[in-house]
């Protein structure tokens, strides 16, 4: 057809009915003028219009005839094909629903899994500029054997790196903070982005007010307090007001609003968005005048992150090789700097460039890893319910037999049958992803809470790669099930077929049939022994011990905000906060301590008797107040734990953990021996006075939950108290610890000089985090894993109580015969499970094949567990015997006098 | 059985009509009568086909219709070949007379 026919069947199509009205008028006018000539010849009036009318022909079939040249009849005919198919799918409302609720899962379960791992790996962020093109810096270091990954370093190392510009156009550093923000009781804590200036030129974003910094007010030693705030933050918090010009406080600096961001931007920053966009070079003076200088011109800080443009034509391997050329010249004036920086020899220090979403960068941490192997699985899933809606469909083609066979003996074309069934597919596939659309928007609430940072939008009807995702699930699912029964009708036999006449086909074992249910259930136990596998790994998470109760105990965090104070003063703040905390009602115990759980800080120690303790591992040391054992439930197992004595001019002492000691006096009584501990800096190790060990306490899990080695000593805070400690734990009396947050931080905030604040947050939330990982694998297996199970247990539910339904005179006649009901209901129960044991074997080879990739996934679990697969396997025997127990005890119900009366 | 005019040859009904507008703008009942009445009789027009074969012509571009009223006294619906109906009808004919000849000359050729 070409262009121009087209646009005319177009206009043709358009004014279809003006067209019909021409023919109808041209036929009559027709009709009257040949009567009129007929009858000159003698006819009489009547008689000649009968003639004209004969003489015309079939005026439907002109009709017809003509709208062919109308629009175009291959589009007409699928929209006929969709009717008809419509039509028969009302008329068959159980299948129709059980089918649309198959695929309803199957779609919505990749529609939500793939709208979820799209955000965190593959979608660009708003507005970038040319995305394909931008890549993040990583840096990797060998150290003790082990490959490391980091996408942060210091932002000397940016200004070194940004040398390497024969492969890249452009650099930007780009840092993330959380940061008081405003003044008294307006402030808050919010997600501050600090980027370089020329970060805004990765992105055709414009500021709605106002401008963006310039690279004047971005360089060092300090840039200029200017802050741009997000669109989100102008119309919440400044009512959409003119703010430019207006003081903003972040963090410890005053700062003035230039610019409002456009709405949505939120630069390369993961997670929620970030409120308020900095200078770069603003940071470090919110990081106290001690270390402030060293932010910017040393190389001890990892904080900031690096944005590339590559040069067009430039290679990966090319960006690459120039970076780490640029890293080893930058290694080298950080060791002229500190000697203590590994050589190259050792460390190998490679600076590559990657993806800007680092869960799809080098190193993308377990949670990306169980996504991607959640994603997997939710195709599995739609391939179940695929294999399930084929079955079904086979059956009914098996019922509608006679219907075909009469249609096709009518001179339907055996062609146009198969797209009759290729549109009743993609009619219920398109139903199924409108239906799985809606269980993804509101089913899938639940995952990306657990997924997805607080306040993502997540609006299926606004995200086309997701929606075209769902198509595409919906086409493939339209093609998987359709080309079994298109295959099945137009082999049909004809002549067969019609003989079969009187009794409605007989029973047939289908090959295809048993096939397709097979895969269901290796699929499914694949999904199930994956399940387990899950499960069995967060209960070993959950049994770790710990070493500490966290349930009731609450962090809280304190932000002086560069409040001015003398350390008399701070030692006075610091001591009346503690008192308030411990003041306040339904507070057990309060300590102060330096470190958060899961971050600990390490210190230079020495062991008289041991060459290097560093060599051992990582001795993790944690500064508390007298309380810190009673707050968090941590046994001491010998000795004693910290007194309020224990304070400046008394004896140093220390606890150690029990694995600490036992690695560091194997066999000896760790009480009473001398460590040397060295903080902070300025120190000599040879001349630092003995801490001496009074109490061994449990081991806790400090670090993390697997392979820490639990090293760990704690020191008295009164004794060590140089180093800023910034942290309360509070024990309360209950452990609904969510509903008193709140008080907390409101009395706490009133007792902090200035524009201090806390930050409250329950333990028990960061120990969640770090088992997050395990659970999520577990939650979303397990979903899916019995989402698999019932999808595919309704399938053989459906095919042997079919199978039953077509073998009642069989299974009669057999009765006649003097089967027992009993013998029958085995034989029927028995075909079922023959299937499934078939399938339960491929699933459990299939599972051990895939246990390669499931292993690193798992703590403290063989991907080979003999026991769940045992387990697995009993189940699915004993789902699949229910399931076709129930049409079996309807086949021995099967009626001797019904059968032998059809004979 | 009386005999009847022979049918036409397939694909040649565009053909004719198209050869009748050339001559001047028609209602459908006088193309019939005129392919009738020039071919002495010995094509006529399956009548029938005529009101699609014309309304197919008008999605094609090759000749439009208007309403009239004709010497009679009677509205009827007139059509006129235009510019693309031409190049067609020039295309049609020259391809009709080559196959025509060429028929000719193999039924010419196996008399002798």
């Amino acid at each position: 057809m070409t262009a121009r026919e087209i646009i005319g069947r177009l206009k043709a199509w358009l004014r279809r009915d003006e067209l019909d009205r021409q023919l109808a008028e041209d036929v009559q006018s027709h009709l009257d003028l040949l009567a009129r000539d007929l009858a000159h010849d003698g006819r009489s009036i009547d008689d000649a219009r009968v003639a004209a009318r004969r003489q015309l022909g079939n005026i439907t079939r002109l009709r017809e005839e003509s709208r062919d040249a109308w629009g175009f009849p291959a589009i007409e005919a699928v929209v006929q094909d969709a009717r008809y198919a419509a039509r028969g799918l009302r008329r068959a409302p159980g299948f129709t629903i059980t089918v649309v609720i198959t695929l309803a899962l199957g779609i919505g379960a990749n529609a939500a899994m793939f709208g979820v791992v799209d955000r965190l790996m593959f979608r660009p962020f708003p507005y970038m500029r040319d995305p394909a093109s931008v890549r993040r810096v990583y840096i990797q270091t060998t150290y003790r054997g082990q490959v490391g990954t980091s996408a942060t370093f210091p932002y000397r190392r940016y200004l070194d790196l940004s040398r390497a510009n024969s492969t890249i156009t452009a650099f930007a550093a780009e840092s993330e903070w959380r940061f008081g923000v405003g003044q008294r009781e307006a402030s808050r804590v919010r997600k501050v982005a600090g980027v370089s200036a020329s970060f805004f030129a990765f992105f055709d974003a414009s500021p709605v007010r106002g401008r963006f910094f310039s690279a004047a007010e971005d360089s060092p030693p300090v840039g200029a307090p200017v802050a741009v705030i997000s669109h989100e933050m102008w119309v919440s918090e400044f009512h959409s007001s003119d703010v430019i010009g207006q003081p903003l406080k972040v963090g410890t600096l005053q700062y003035t609003i230039i610019g409002v961001a456009p709405p949505g931007f939120r630069g390369t920053v993961e997670g929620g968005q970030p409120d308020v966009i900095v200078p770069i070079t603003t940071i470090p003076s919110n990081m106290g005048a001690s270390s402030q200088a060293s932010y910017l011109a040393d190389y001890q800080w990892d904080w900031a992150s690096v944005l590339v443009r590559l040069k067009p034509g430039a290679t990966a391997a090319a960006a690459t090789s120039e970076l780490t050329a640029a890293y080893v010249v930058s290694r080298a004036a950080a060791r002229a700097i500190n000697p203590r920086v590994q050589p190259d020899s050792i460390a190998h220090p490679r600076a590559l460039i990657g993806p800007v979403k680092s869960a799809a960068g080098p190193d993308p941490g377990l949670e990306a890893q169980v996504l991607l192997c959640v994603l997997c699985v939710a195709a599995i899933v739609l391939l179940i319910a695929c294999a399930n809606v084929a079955n079904l469909m086979l059956v009914r083609v098996l019922r509608r037999r006679r219907e075909i066979t009469v249609r096709l003996a009518l001179g339907v074309g055996r062609g146009r049958l198969a797209a009759q069934f290729l549109t009743e597919a993609m009619v219920l596939s398109l139903i199924g992803c409108a239906a799985g659309l809606v269980v993804a928007q509101w089913g899938g609430a639940a995952i990306r809470g657990l997924l997805l940072p607080e306040g993502s939008s997540f609006n299926l009807a606004t995200d086309w790669r997701t929606l075209s995702v769902a198509f595409a699930c919906a086409c493939a699912a339209a093609l998987l099930t359709a080309v079994g029964p298109a295959i099945l009708a137009t082999r049909t036999s004809l002549a067969a077929s019609l003989k079969a006449g009187a009794r409605e086909g007989t029973f047939q074992r289908s090959r295809l049939r048993a096939a397709l249910l097979i895969v269901q259930g290796a699929l499914s136990v694949v999904l199930l022994v994956g399940a387990g596998l899950f499960v069995r790994s967060v209960e070993n998470v959950q049994a770790v011990p710990l070493g500490y109760d966290a349930r009731p105990v609450l962090d809280v965090v304190m932000d002086f905000r560069g409040y001015i104070m003398d350390s008399a003063q701070s030692v006075a703040v610091h001591r009346r906060l503690l008192e308030v905390a411990q003041s306040l009602p339904g507070v057990a115990y309060a300590a102060r301590v330096n470190s958060h759980v899961f971050a600990t800080n390490t210190a230079e120690l020495a062991v008289p008797g041991i060459d290097s303790v560093a060599a051992l591992g990582r001795f993790n040391v944690q500064i508390a107040s007298s309380d810190y054992f009673n707050v968090m439930q941590t046994r001491i197992l010998r000795g004693r734990a910290f007194t309020p004595d224990d304070r400046r001019g008394t004896p140093l002492v220390a606890v150690v953990s029990e694995a600490m000691a036992r690695v560091l006096w194997p066999g000896r009584d760790p009480v009473g021996q001398c460590m040397r501990v060295g903080l902070g800096r300025g120190f000599n190790m040879a001349t630092l006075p003995c801490t001496t060990v009074i109490g061994v306490a449990e081991n806790s899990a400090q670090q993390n939950m697997g392979d820490d080695p639990r090293f760990m000593y704690y020191l008295p805070y009164d004794q060590v108290a140089t180093w800023d400690v910034s942290t309360i734990l509070l024990r309360l009396t209950t452990e609904a610890v969510e509903s008193r947050a709140e008080e907390v931080r409101r009395a706490l905030t009133r007792a902090m000089p200035g524009d201090g604040l806390v930050v409250v947050r329950p333990l028990q939330e960061v120990v969640d985090d770090h088992m997050r990982s395990w659970r999520l694998g577990a939650a979303l297996f397990g979903a899916f894993g019995g989402l698999a199970l019932v999808v595919a247990l309704v399938g053989l539910y459906g095919v042997v109580s079919y199978q039953v339904t077509q073998r009642m005179h069989e299974l009669g006649v057999r009765i006649a015969l003097g089967a027992r009901s009993r013998d029958v209901v085995s034989l029927v129960v028995w075909q079922g499970a023959r299937v499934v044991v078939s399938a339960v074997a491929i699933g459990l080879a299939l599972a051990l094949v895939a246990a390669r990739w499931v292993q690193p996934l798992l703590f403290r679990q063989s991907a080979t567990d003999p026991v769940t697969y045992t387990i697995v396997a009993a189940a699915m025997l004993l789902a699949a015997m229910v399931a076709s127990a129930i049409p079996a005890m309807r086949a021995g119900r099967a009626d001797p006098c019904t059968a032998l009366r059809a004979e | 059985m009386s005999p009847s005019p022979s049918s036409l040859l397939a694909g040649t009904l565009d053909l004719l009509i198209l050869k009748t507008l050339s001559i001047g703008t028609l209602h459908g009942y006088a193309i019939a009568q005129h392919i009738h009445r020039l071919s002495n009789d010995a094509l006529r027009v399956e009548e029938g086909s005529l009101y699609p074969a014309l309304q197919r012509m008008q999605v094609k571009g090759w000749v439009v219709s208007e309403t009239k009223r004709s010497p009679t006294g009677r509205q009827a619906r007139y059509y006129r070949i235009t510019a693309a109906g031409r190049k067609q009808l020039a295309a049609e004919e020259k391809a009709f007379r080559a196959s025509v000849s060429a028929t000719t000359l193999v039924l010419d050729g196996s008399k002798s």
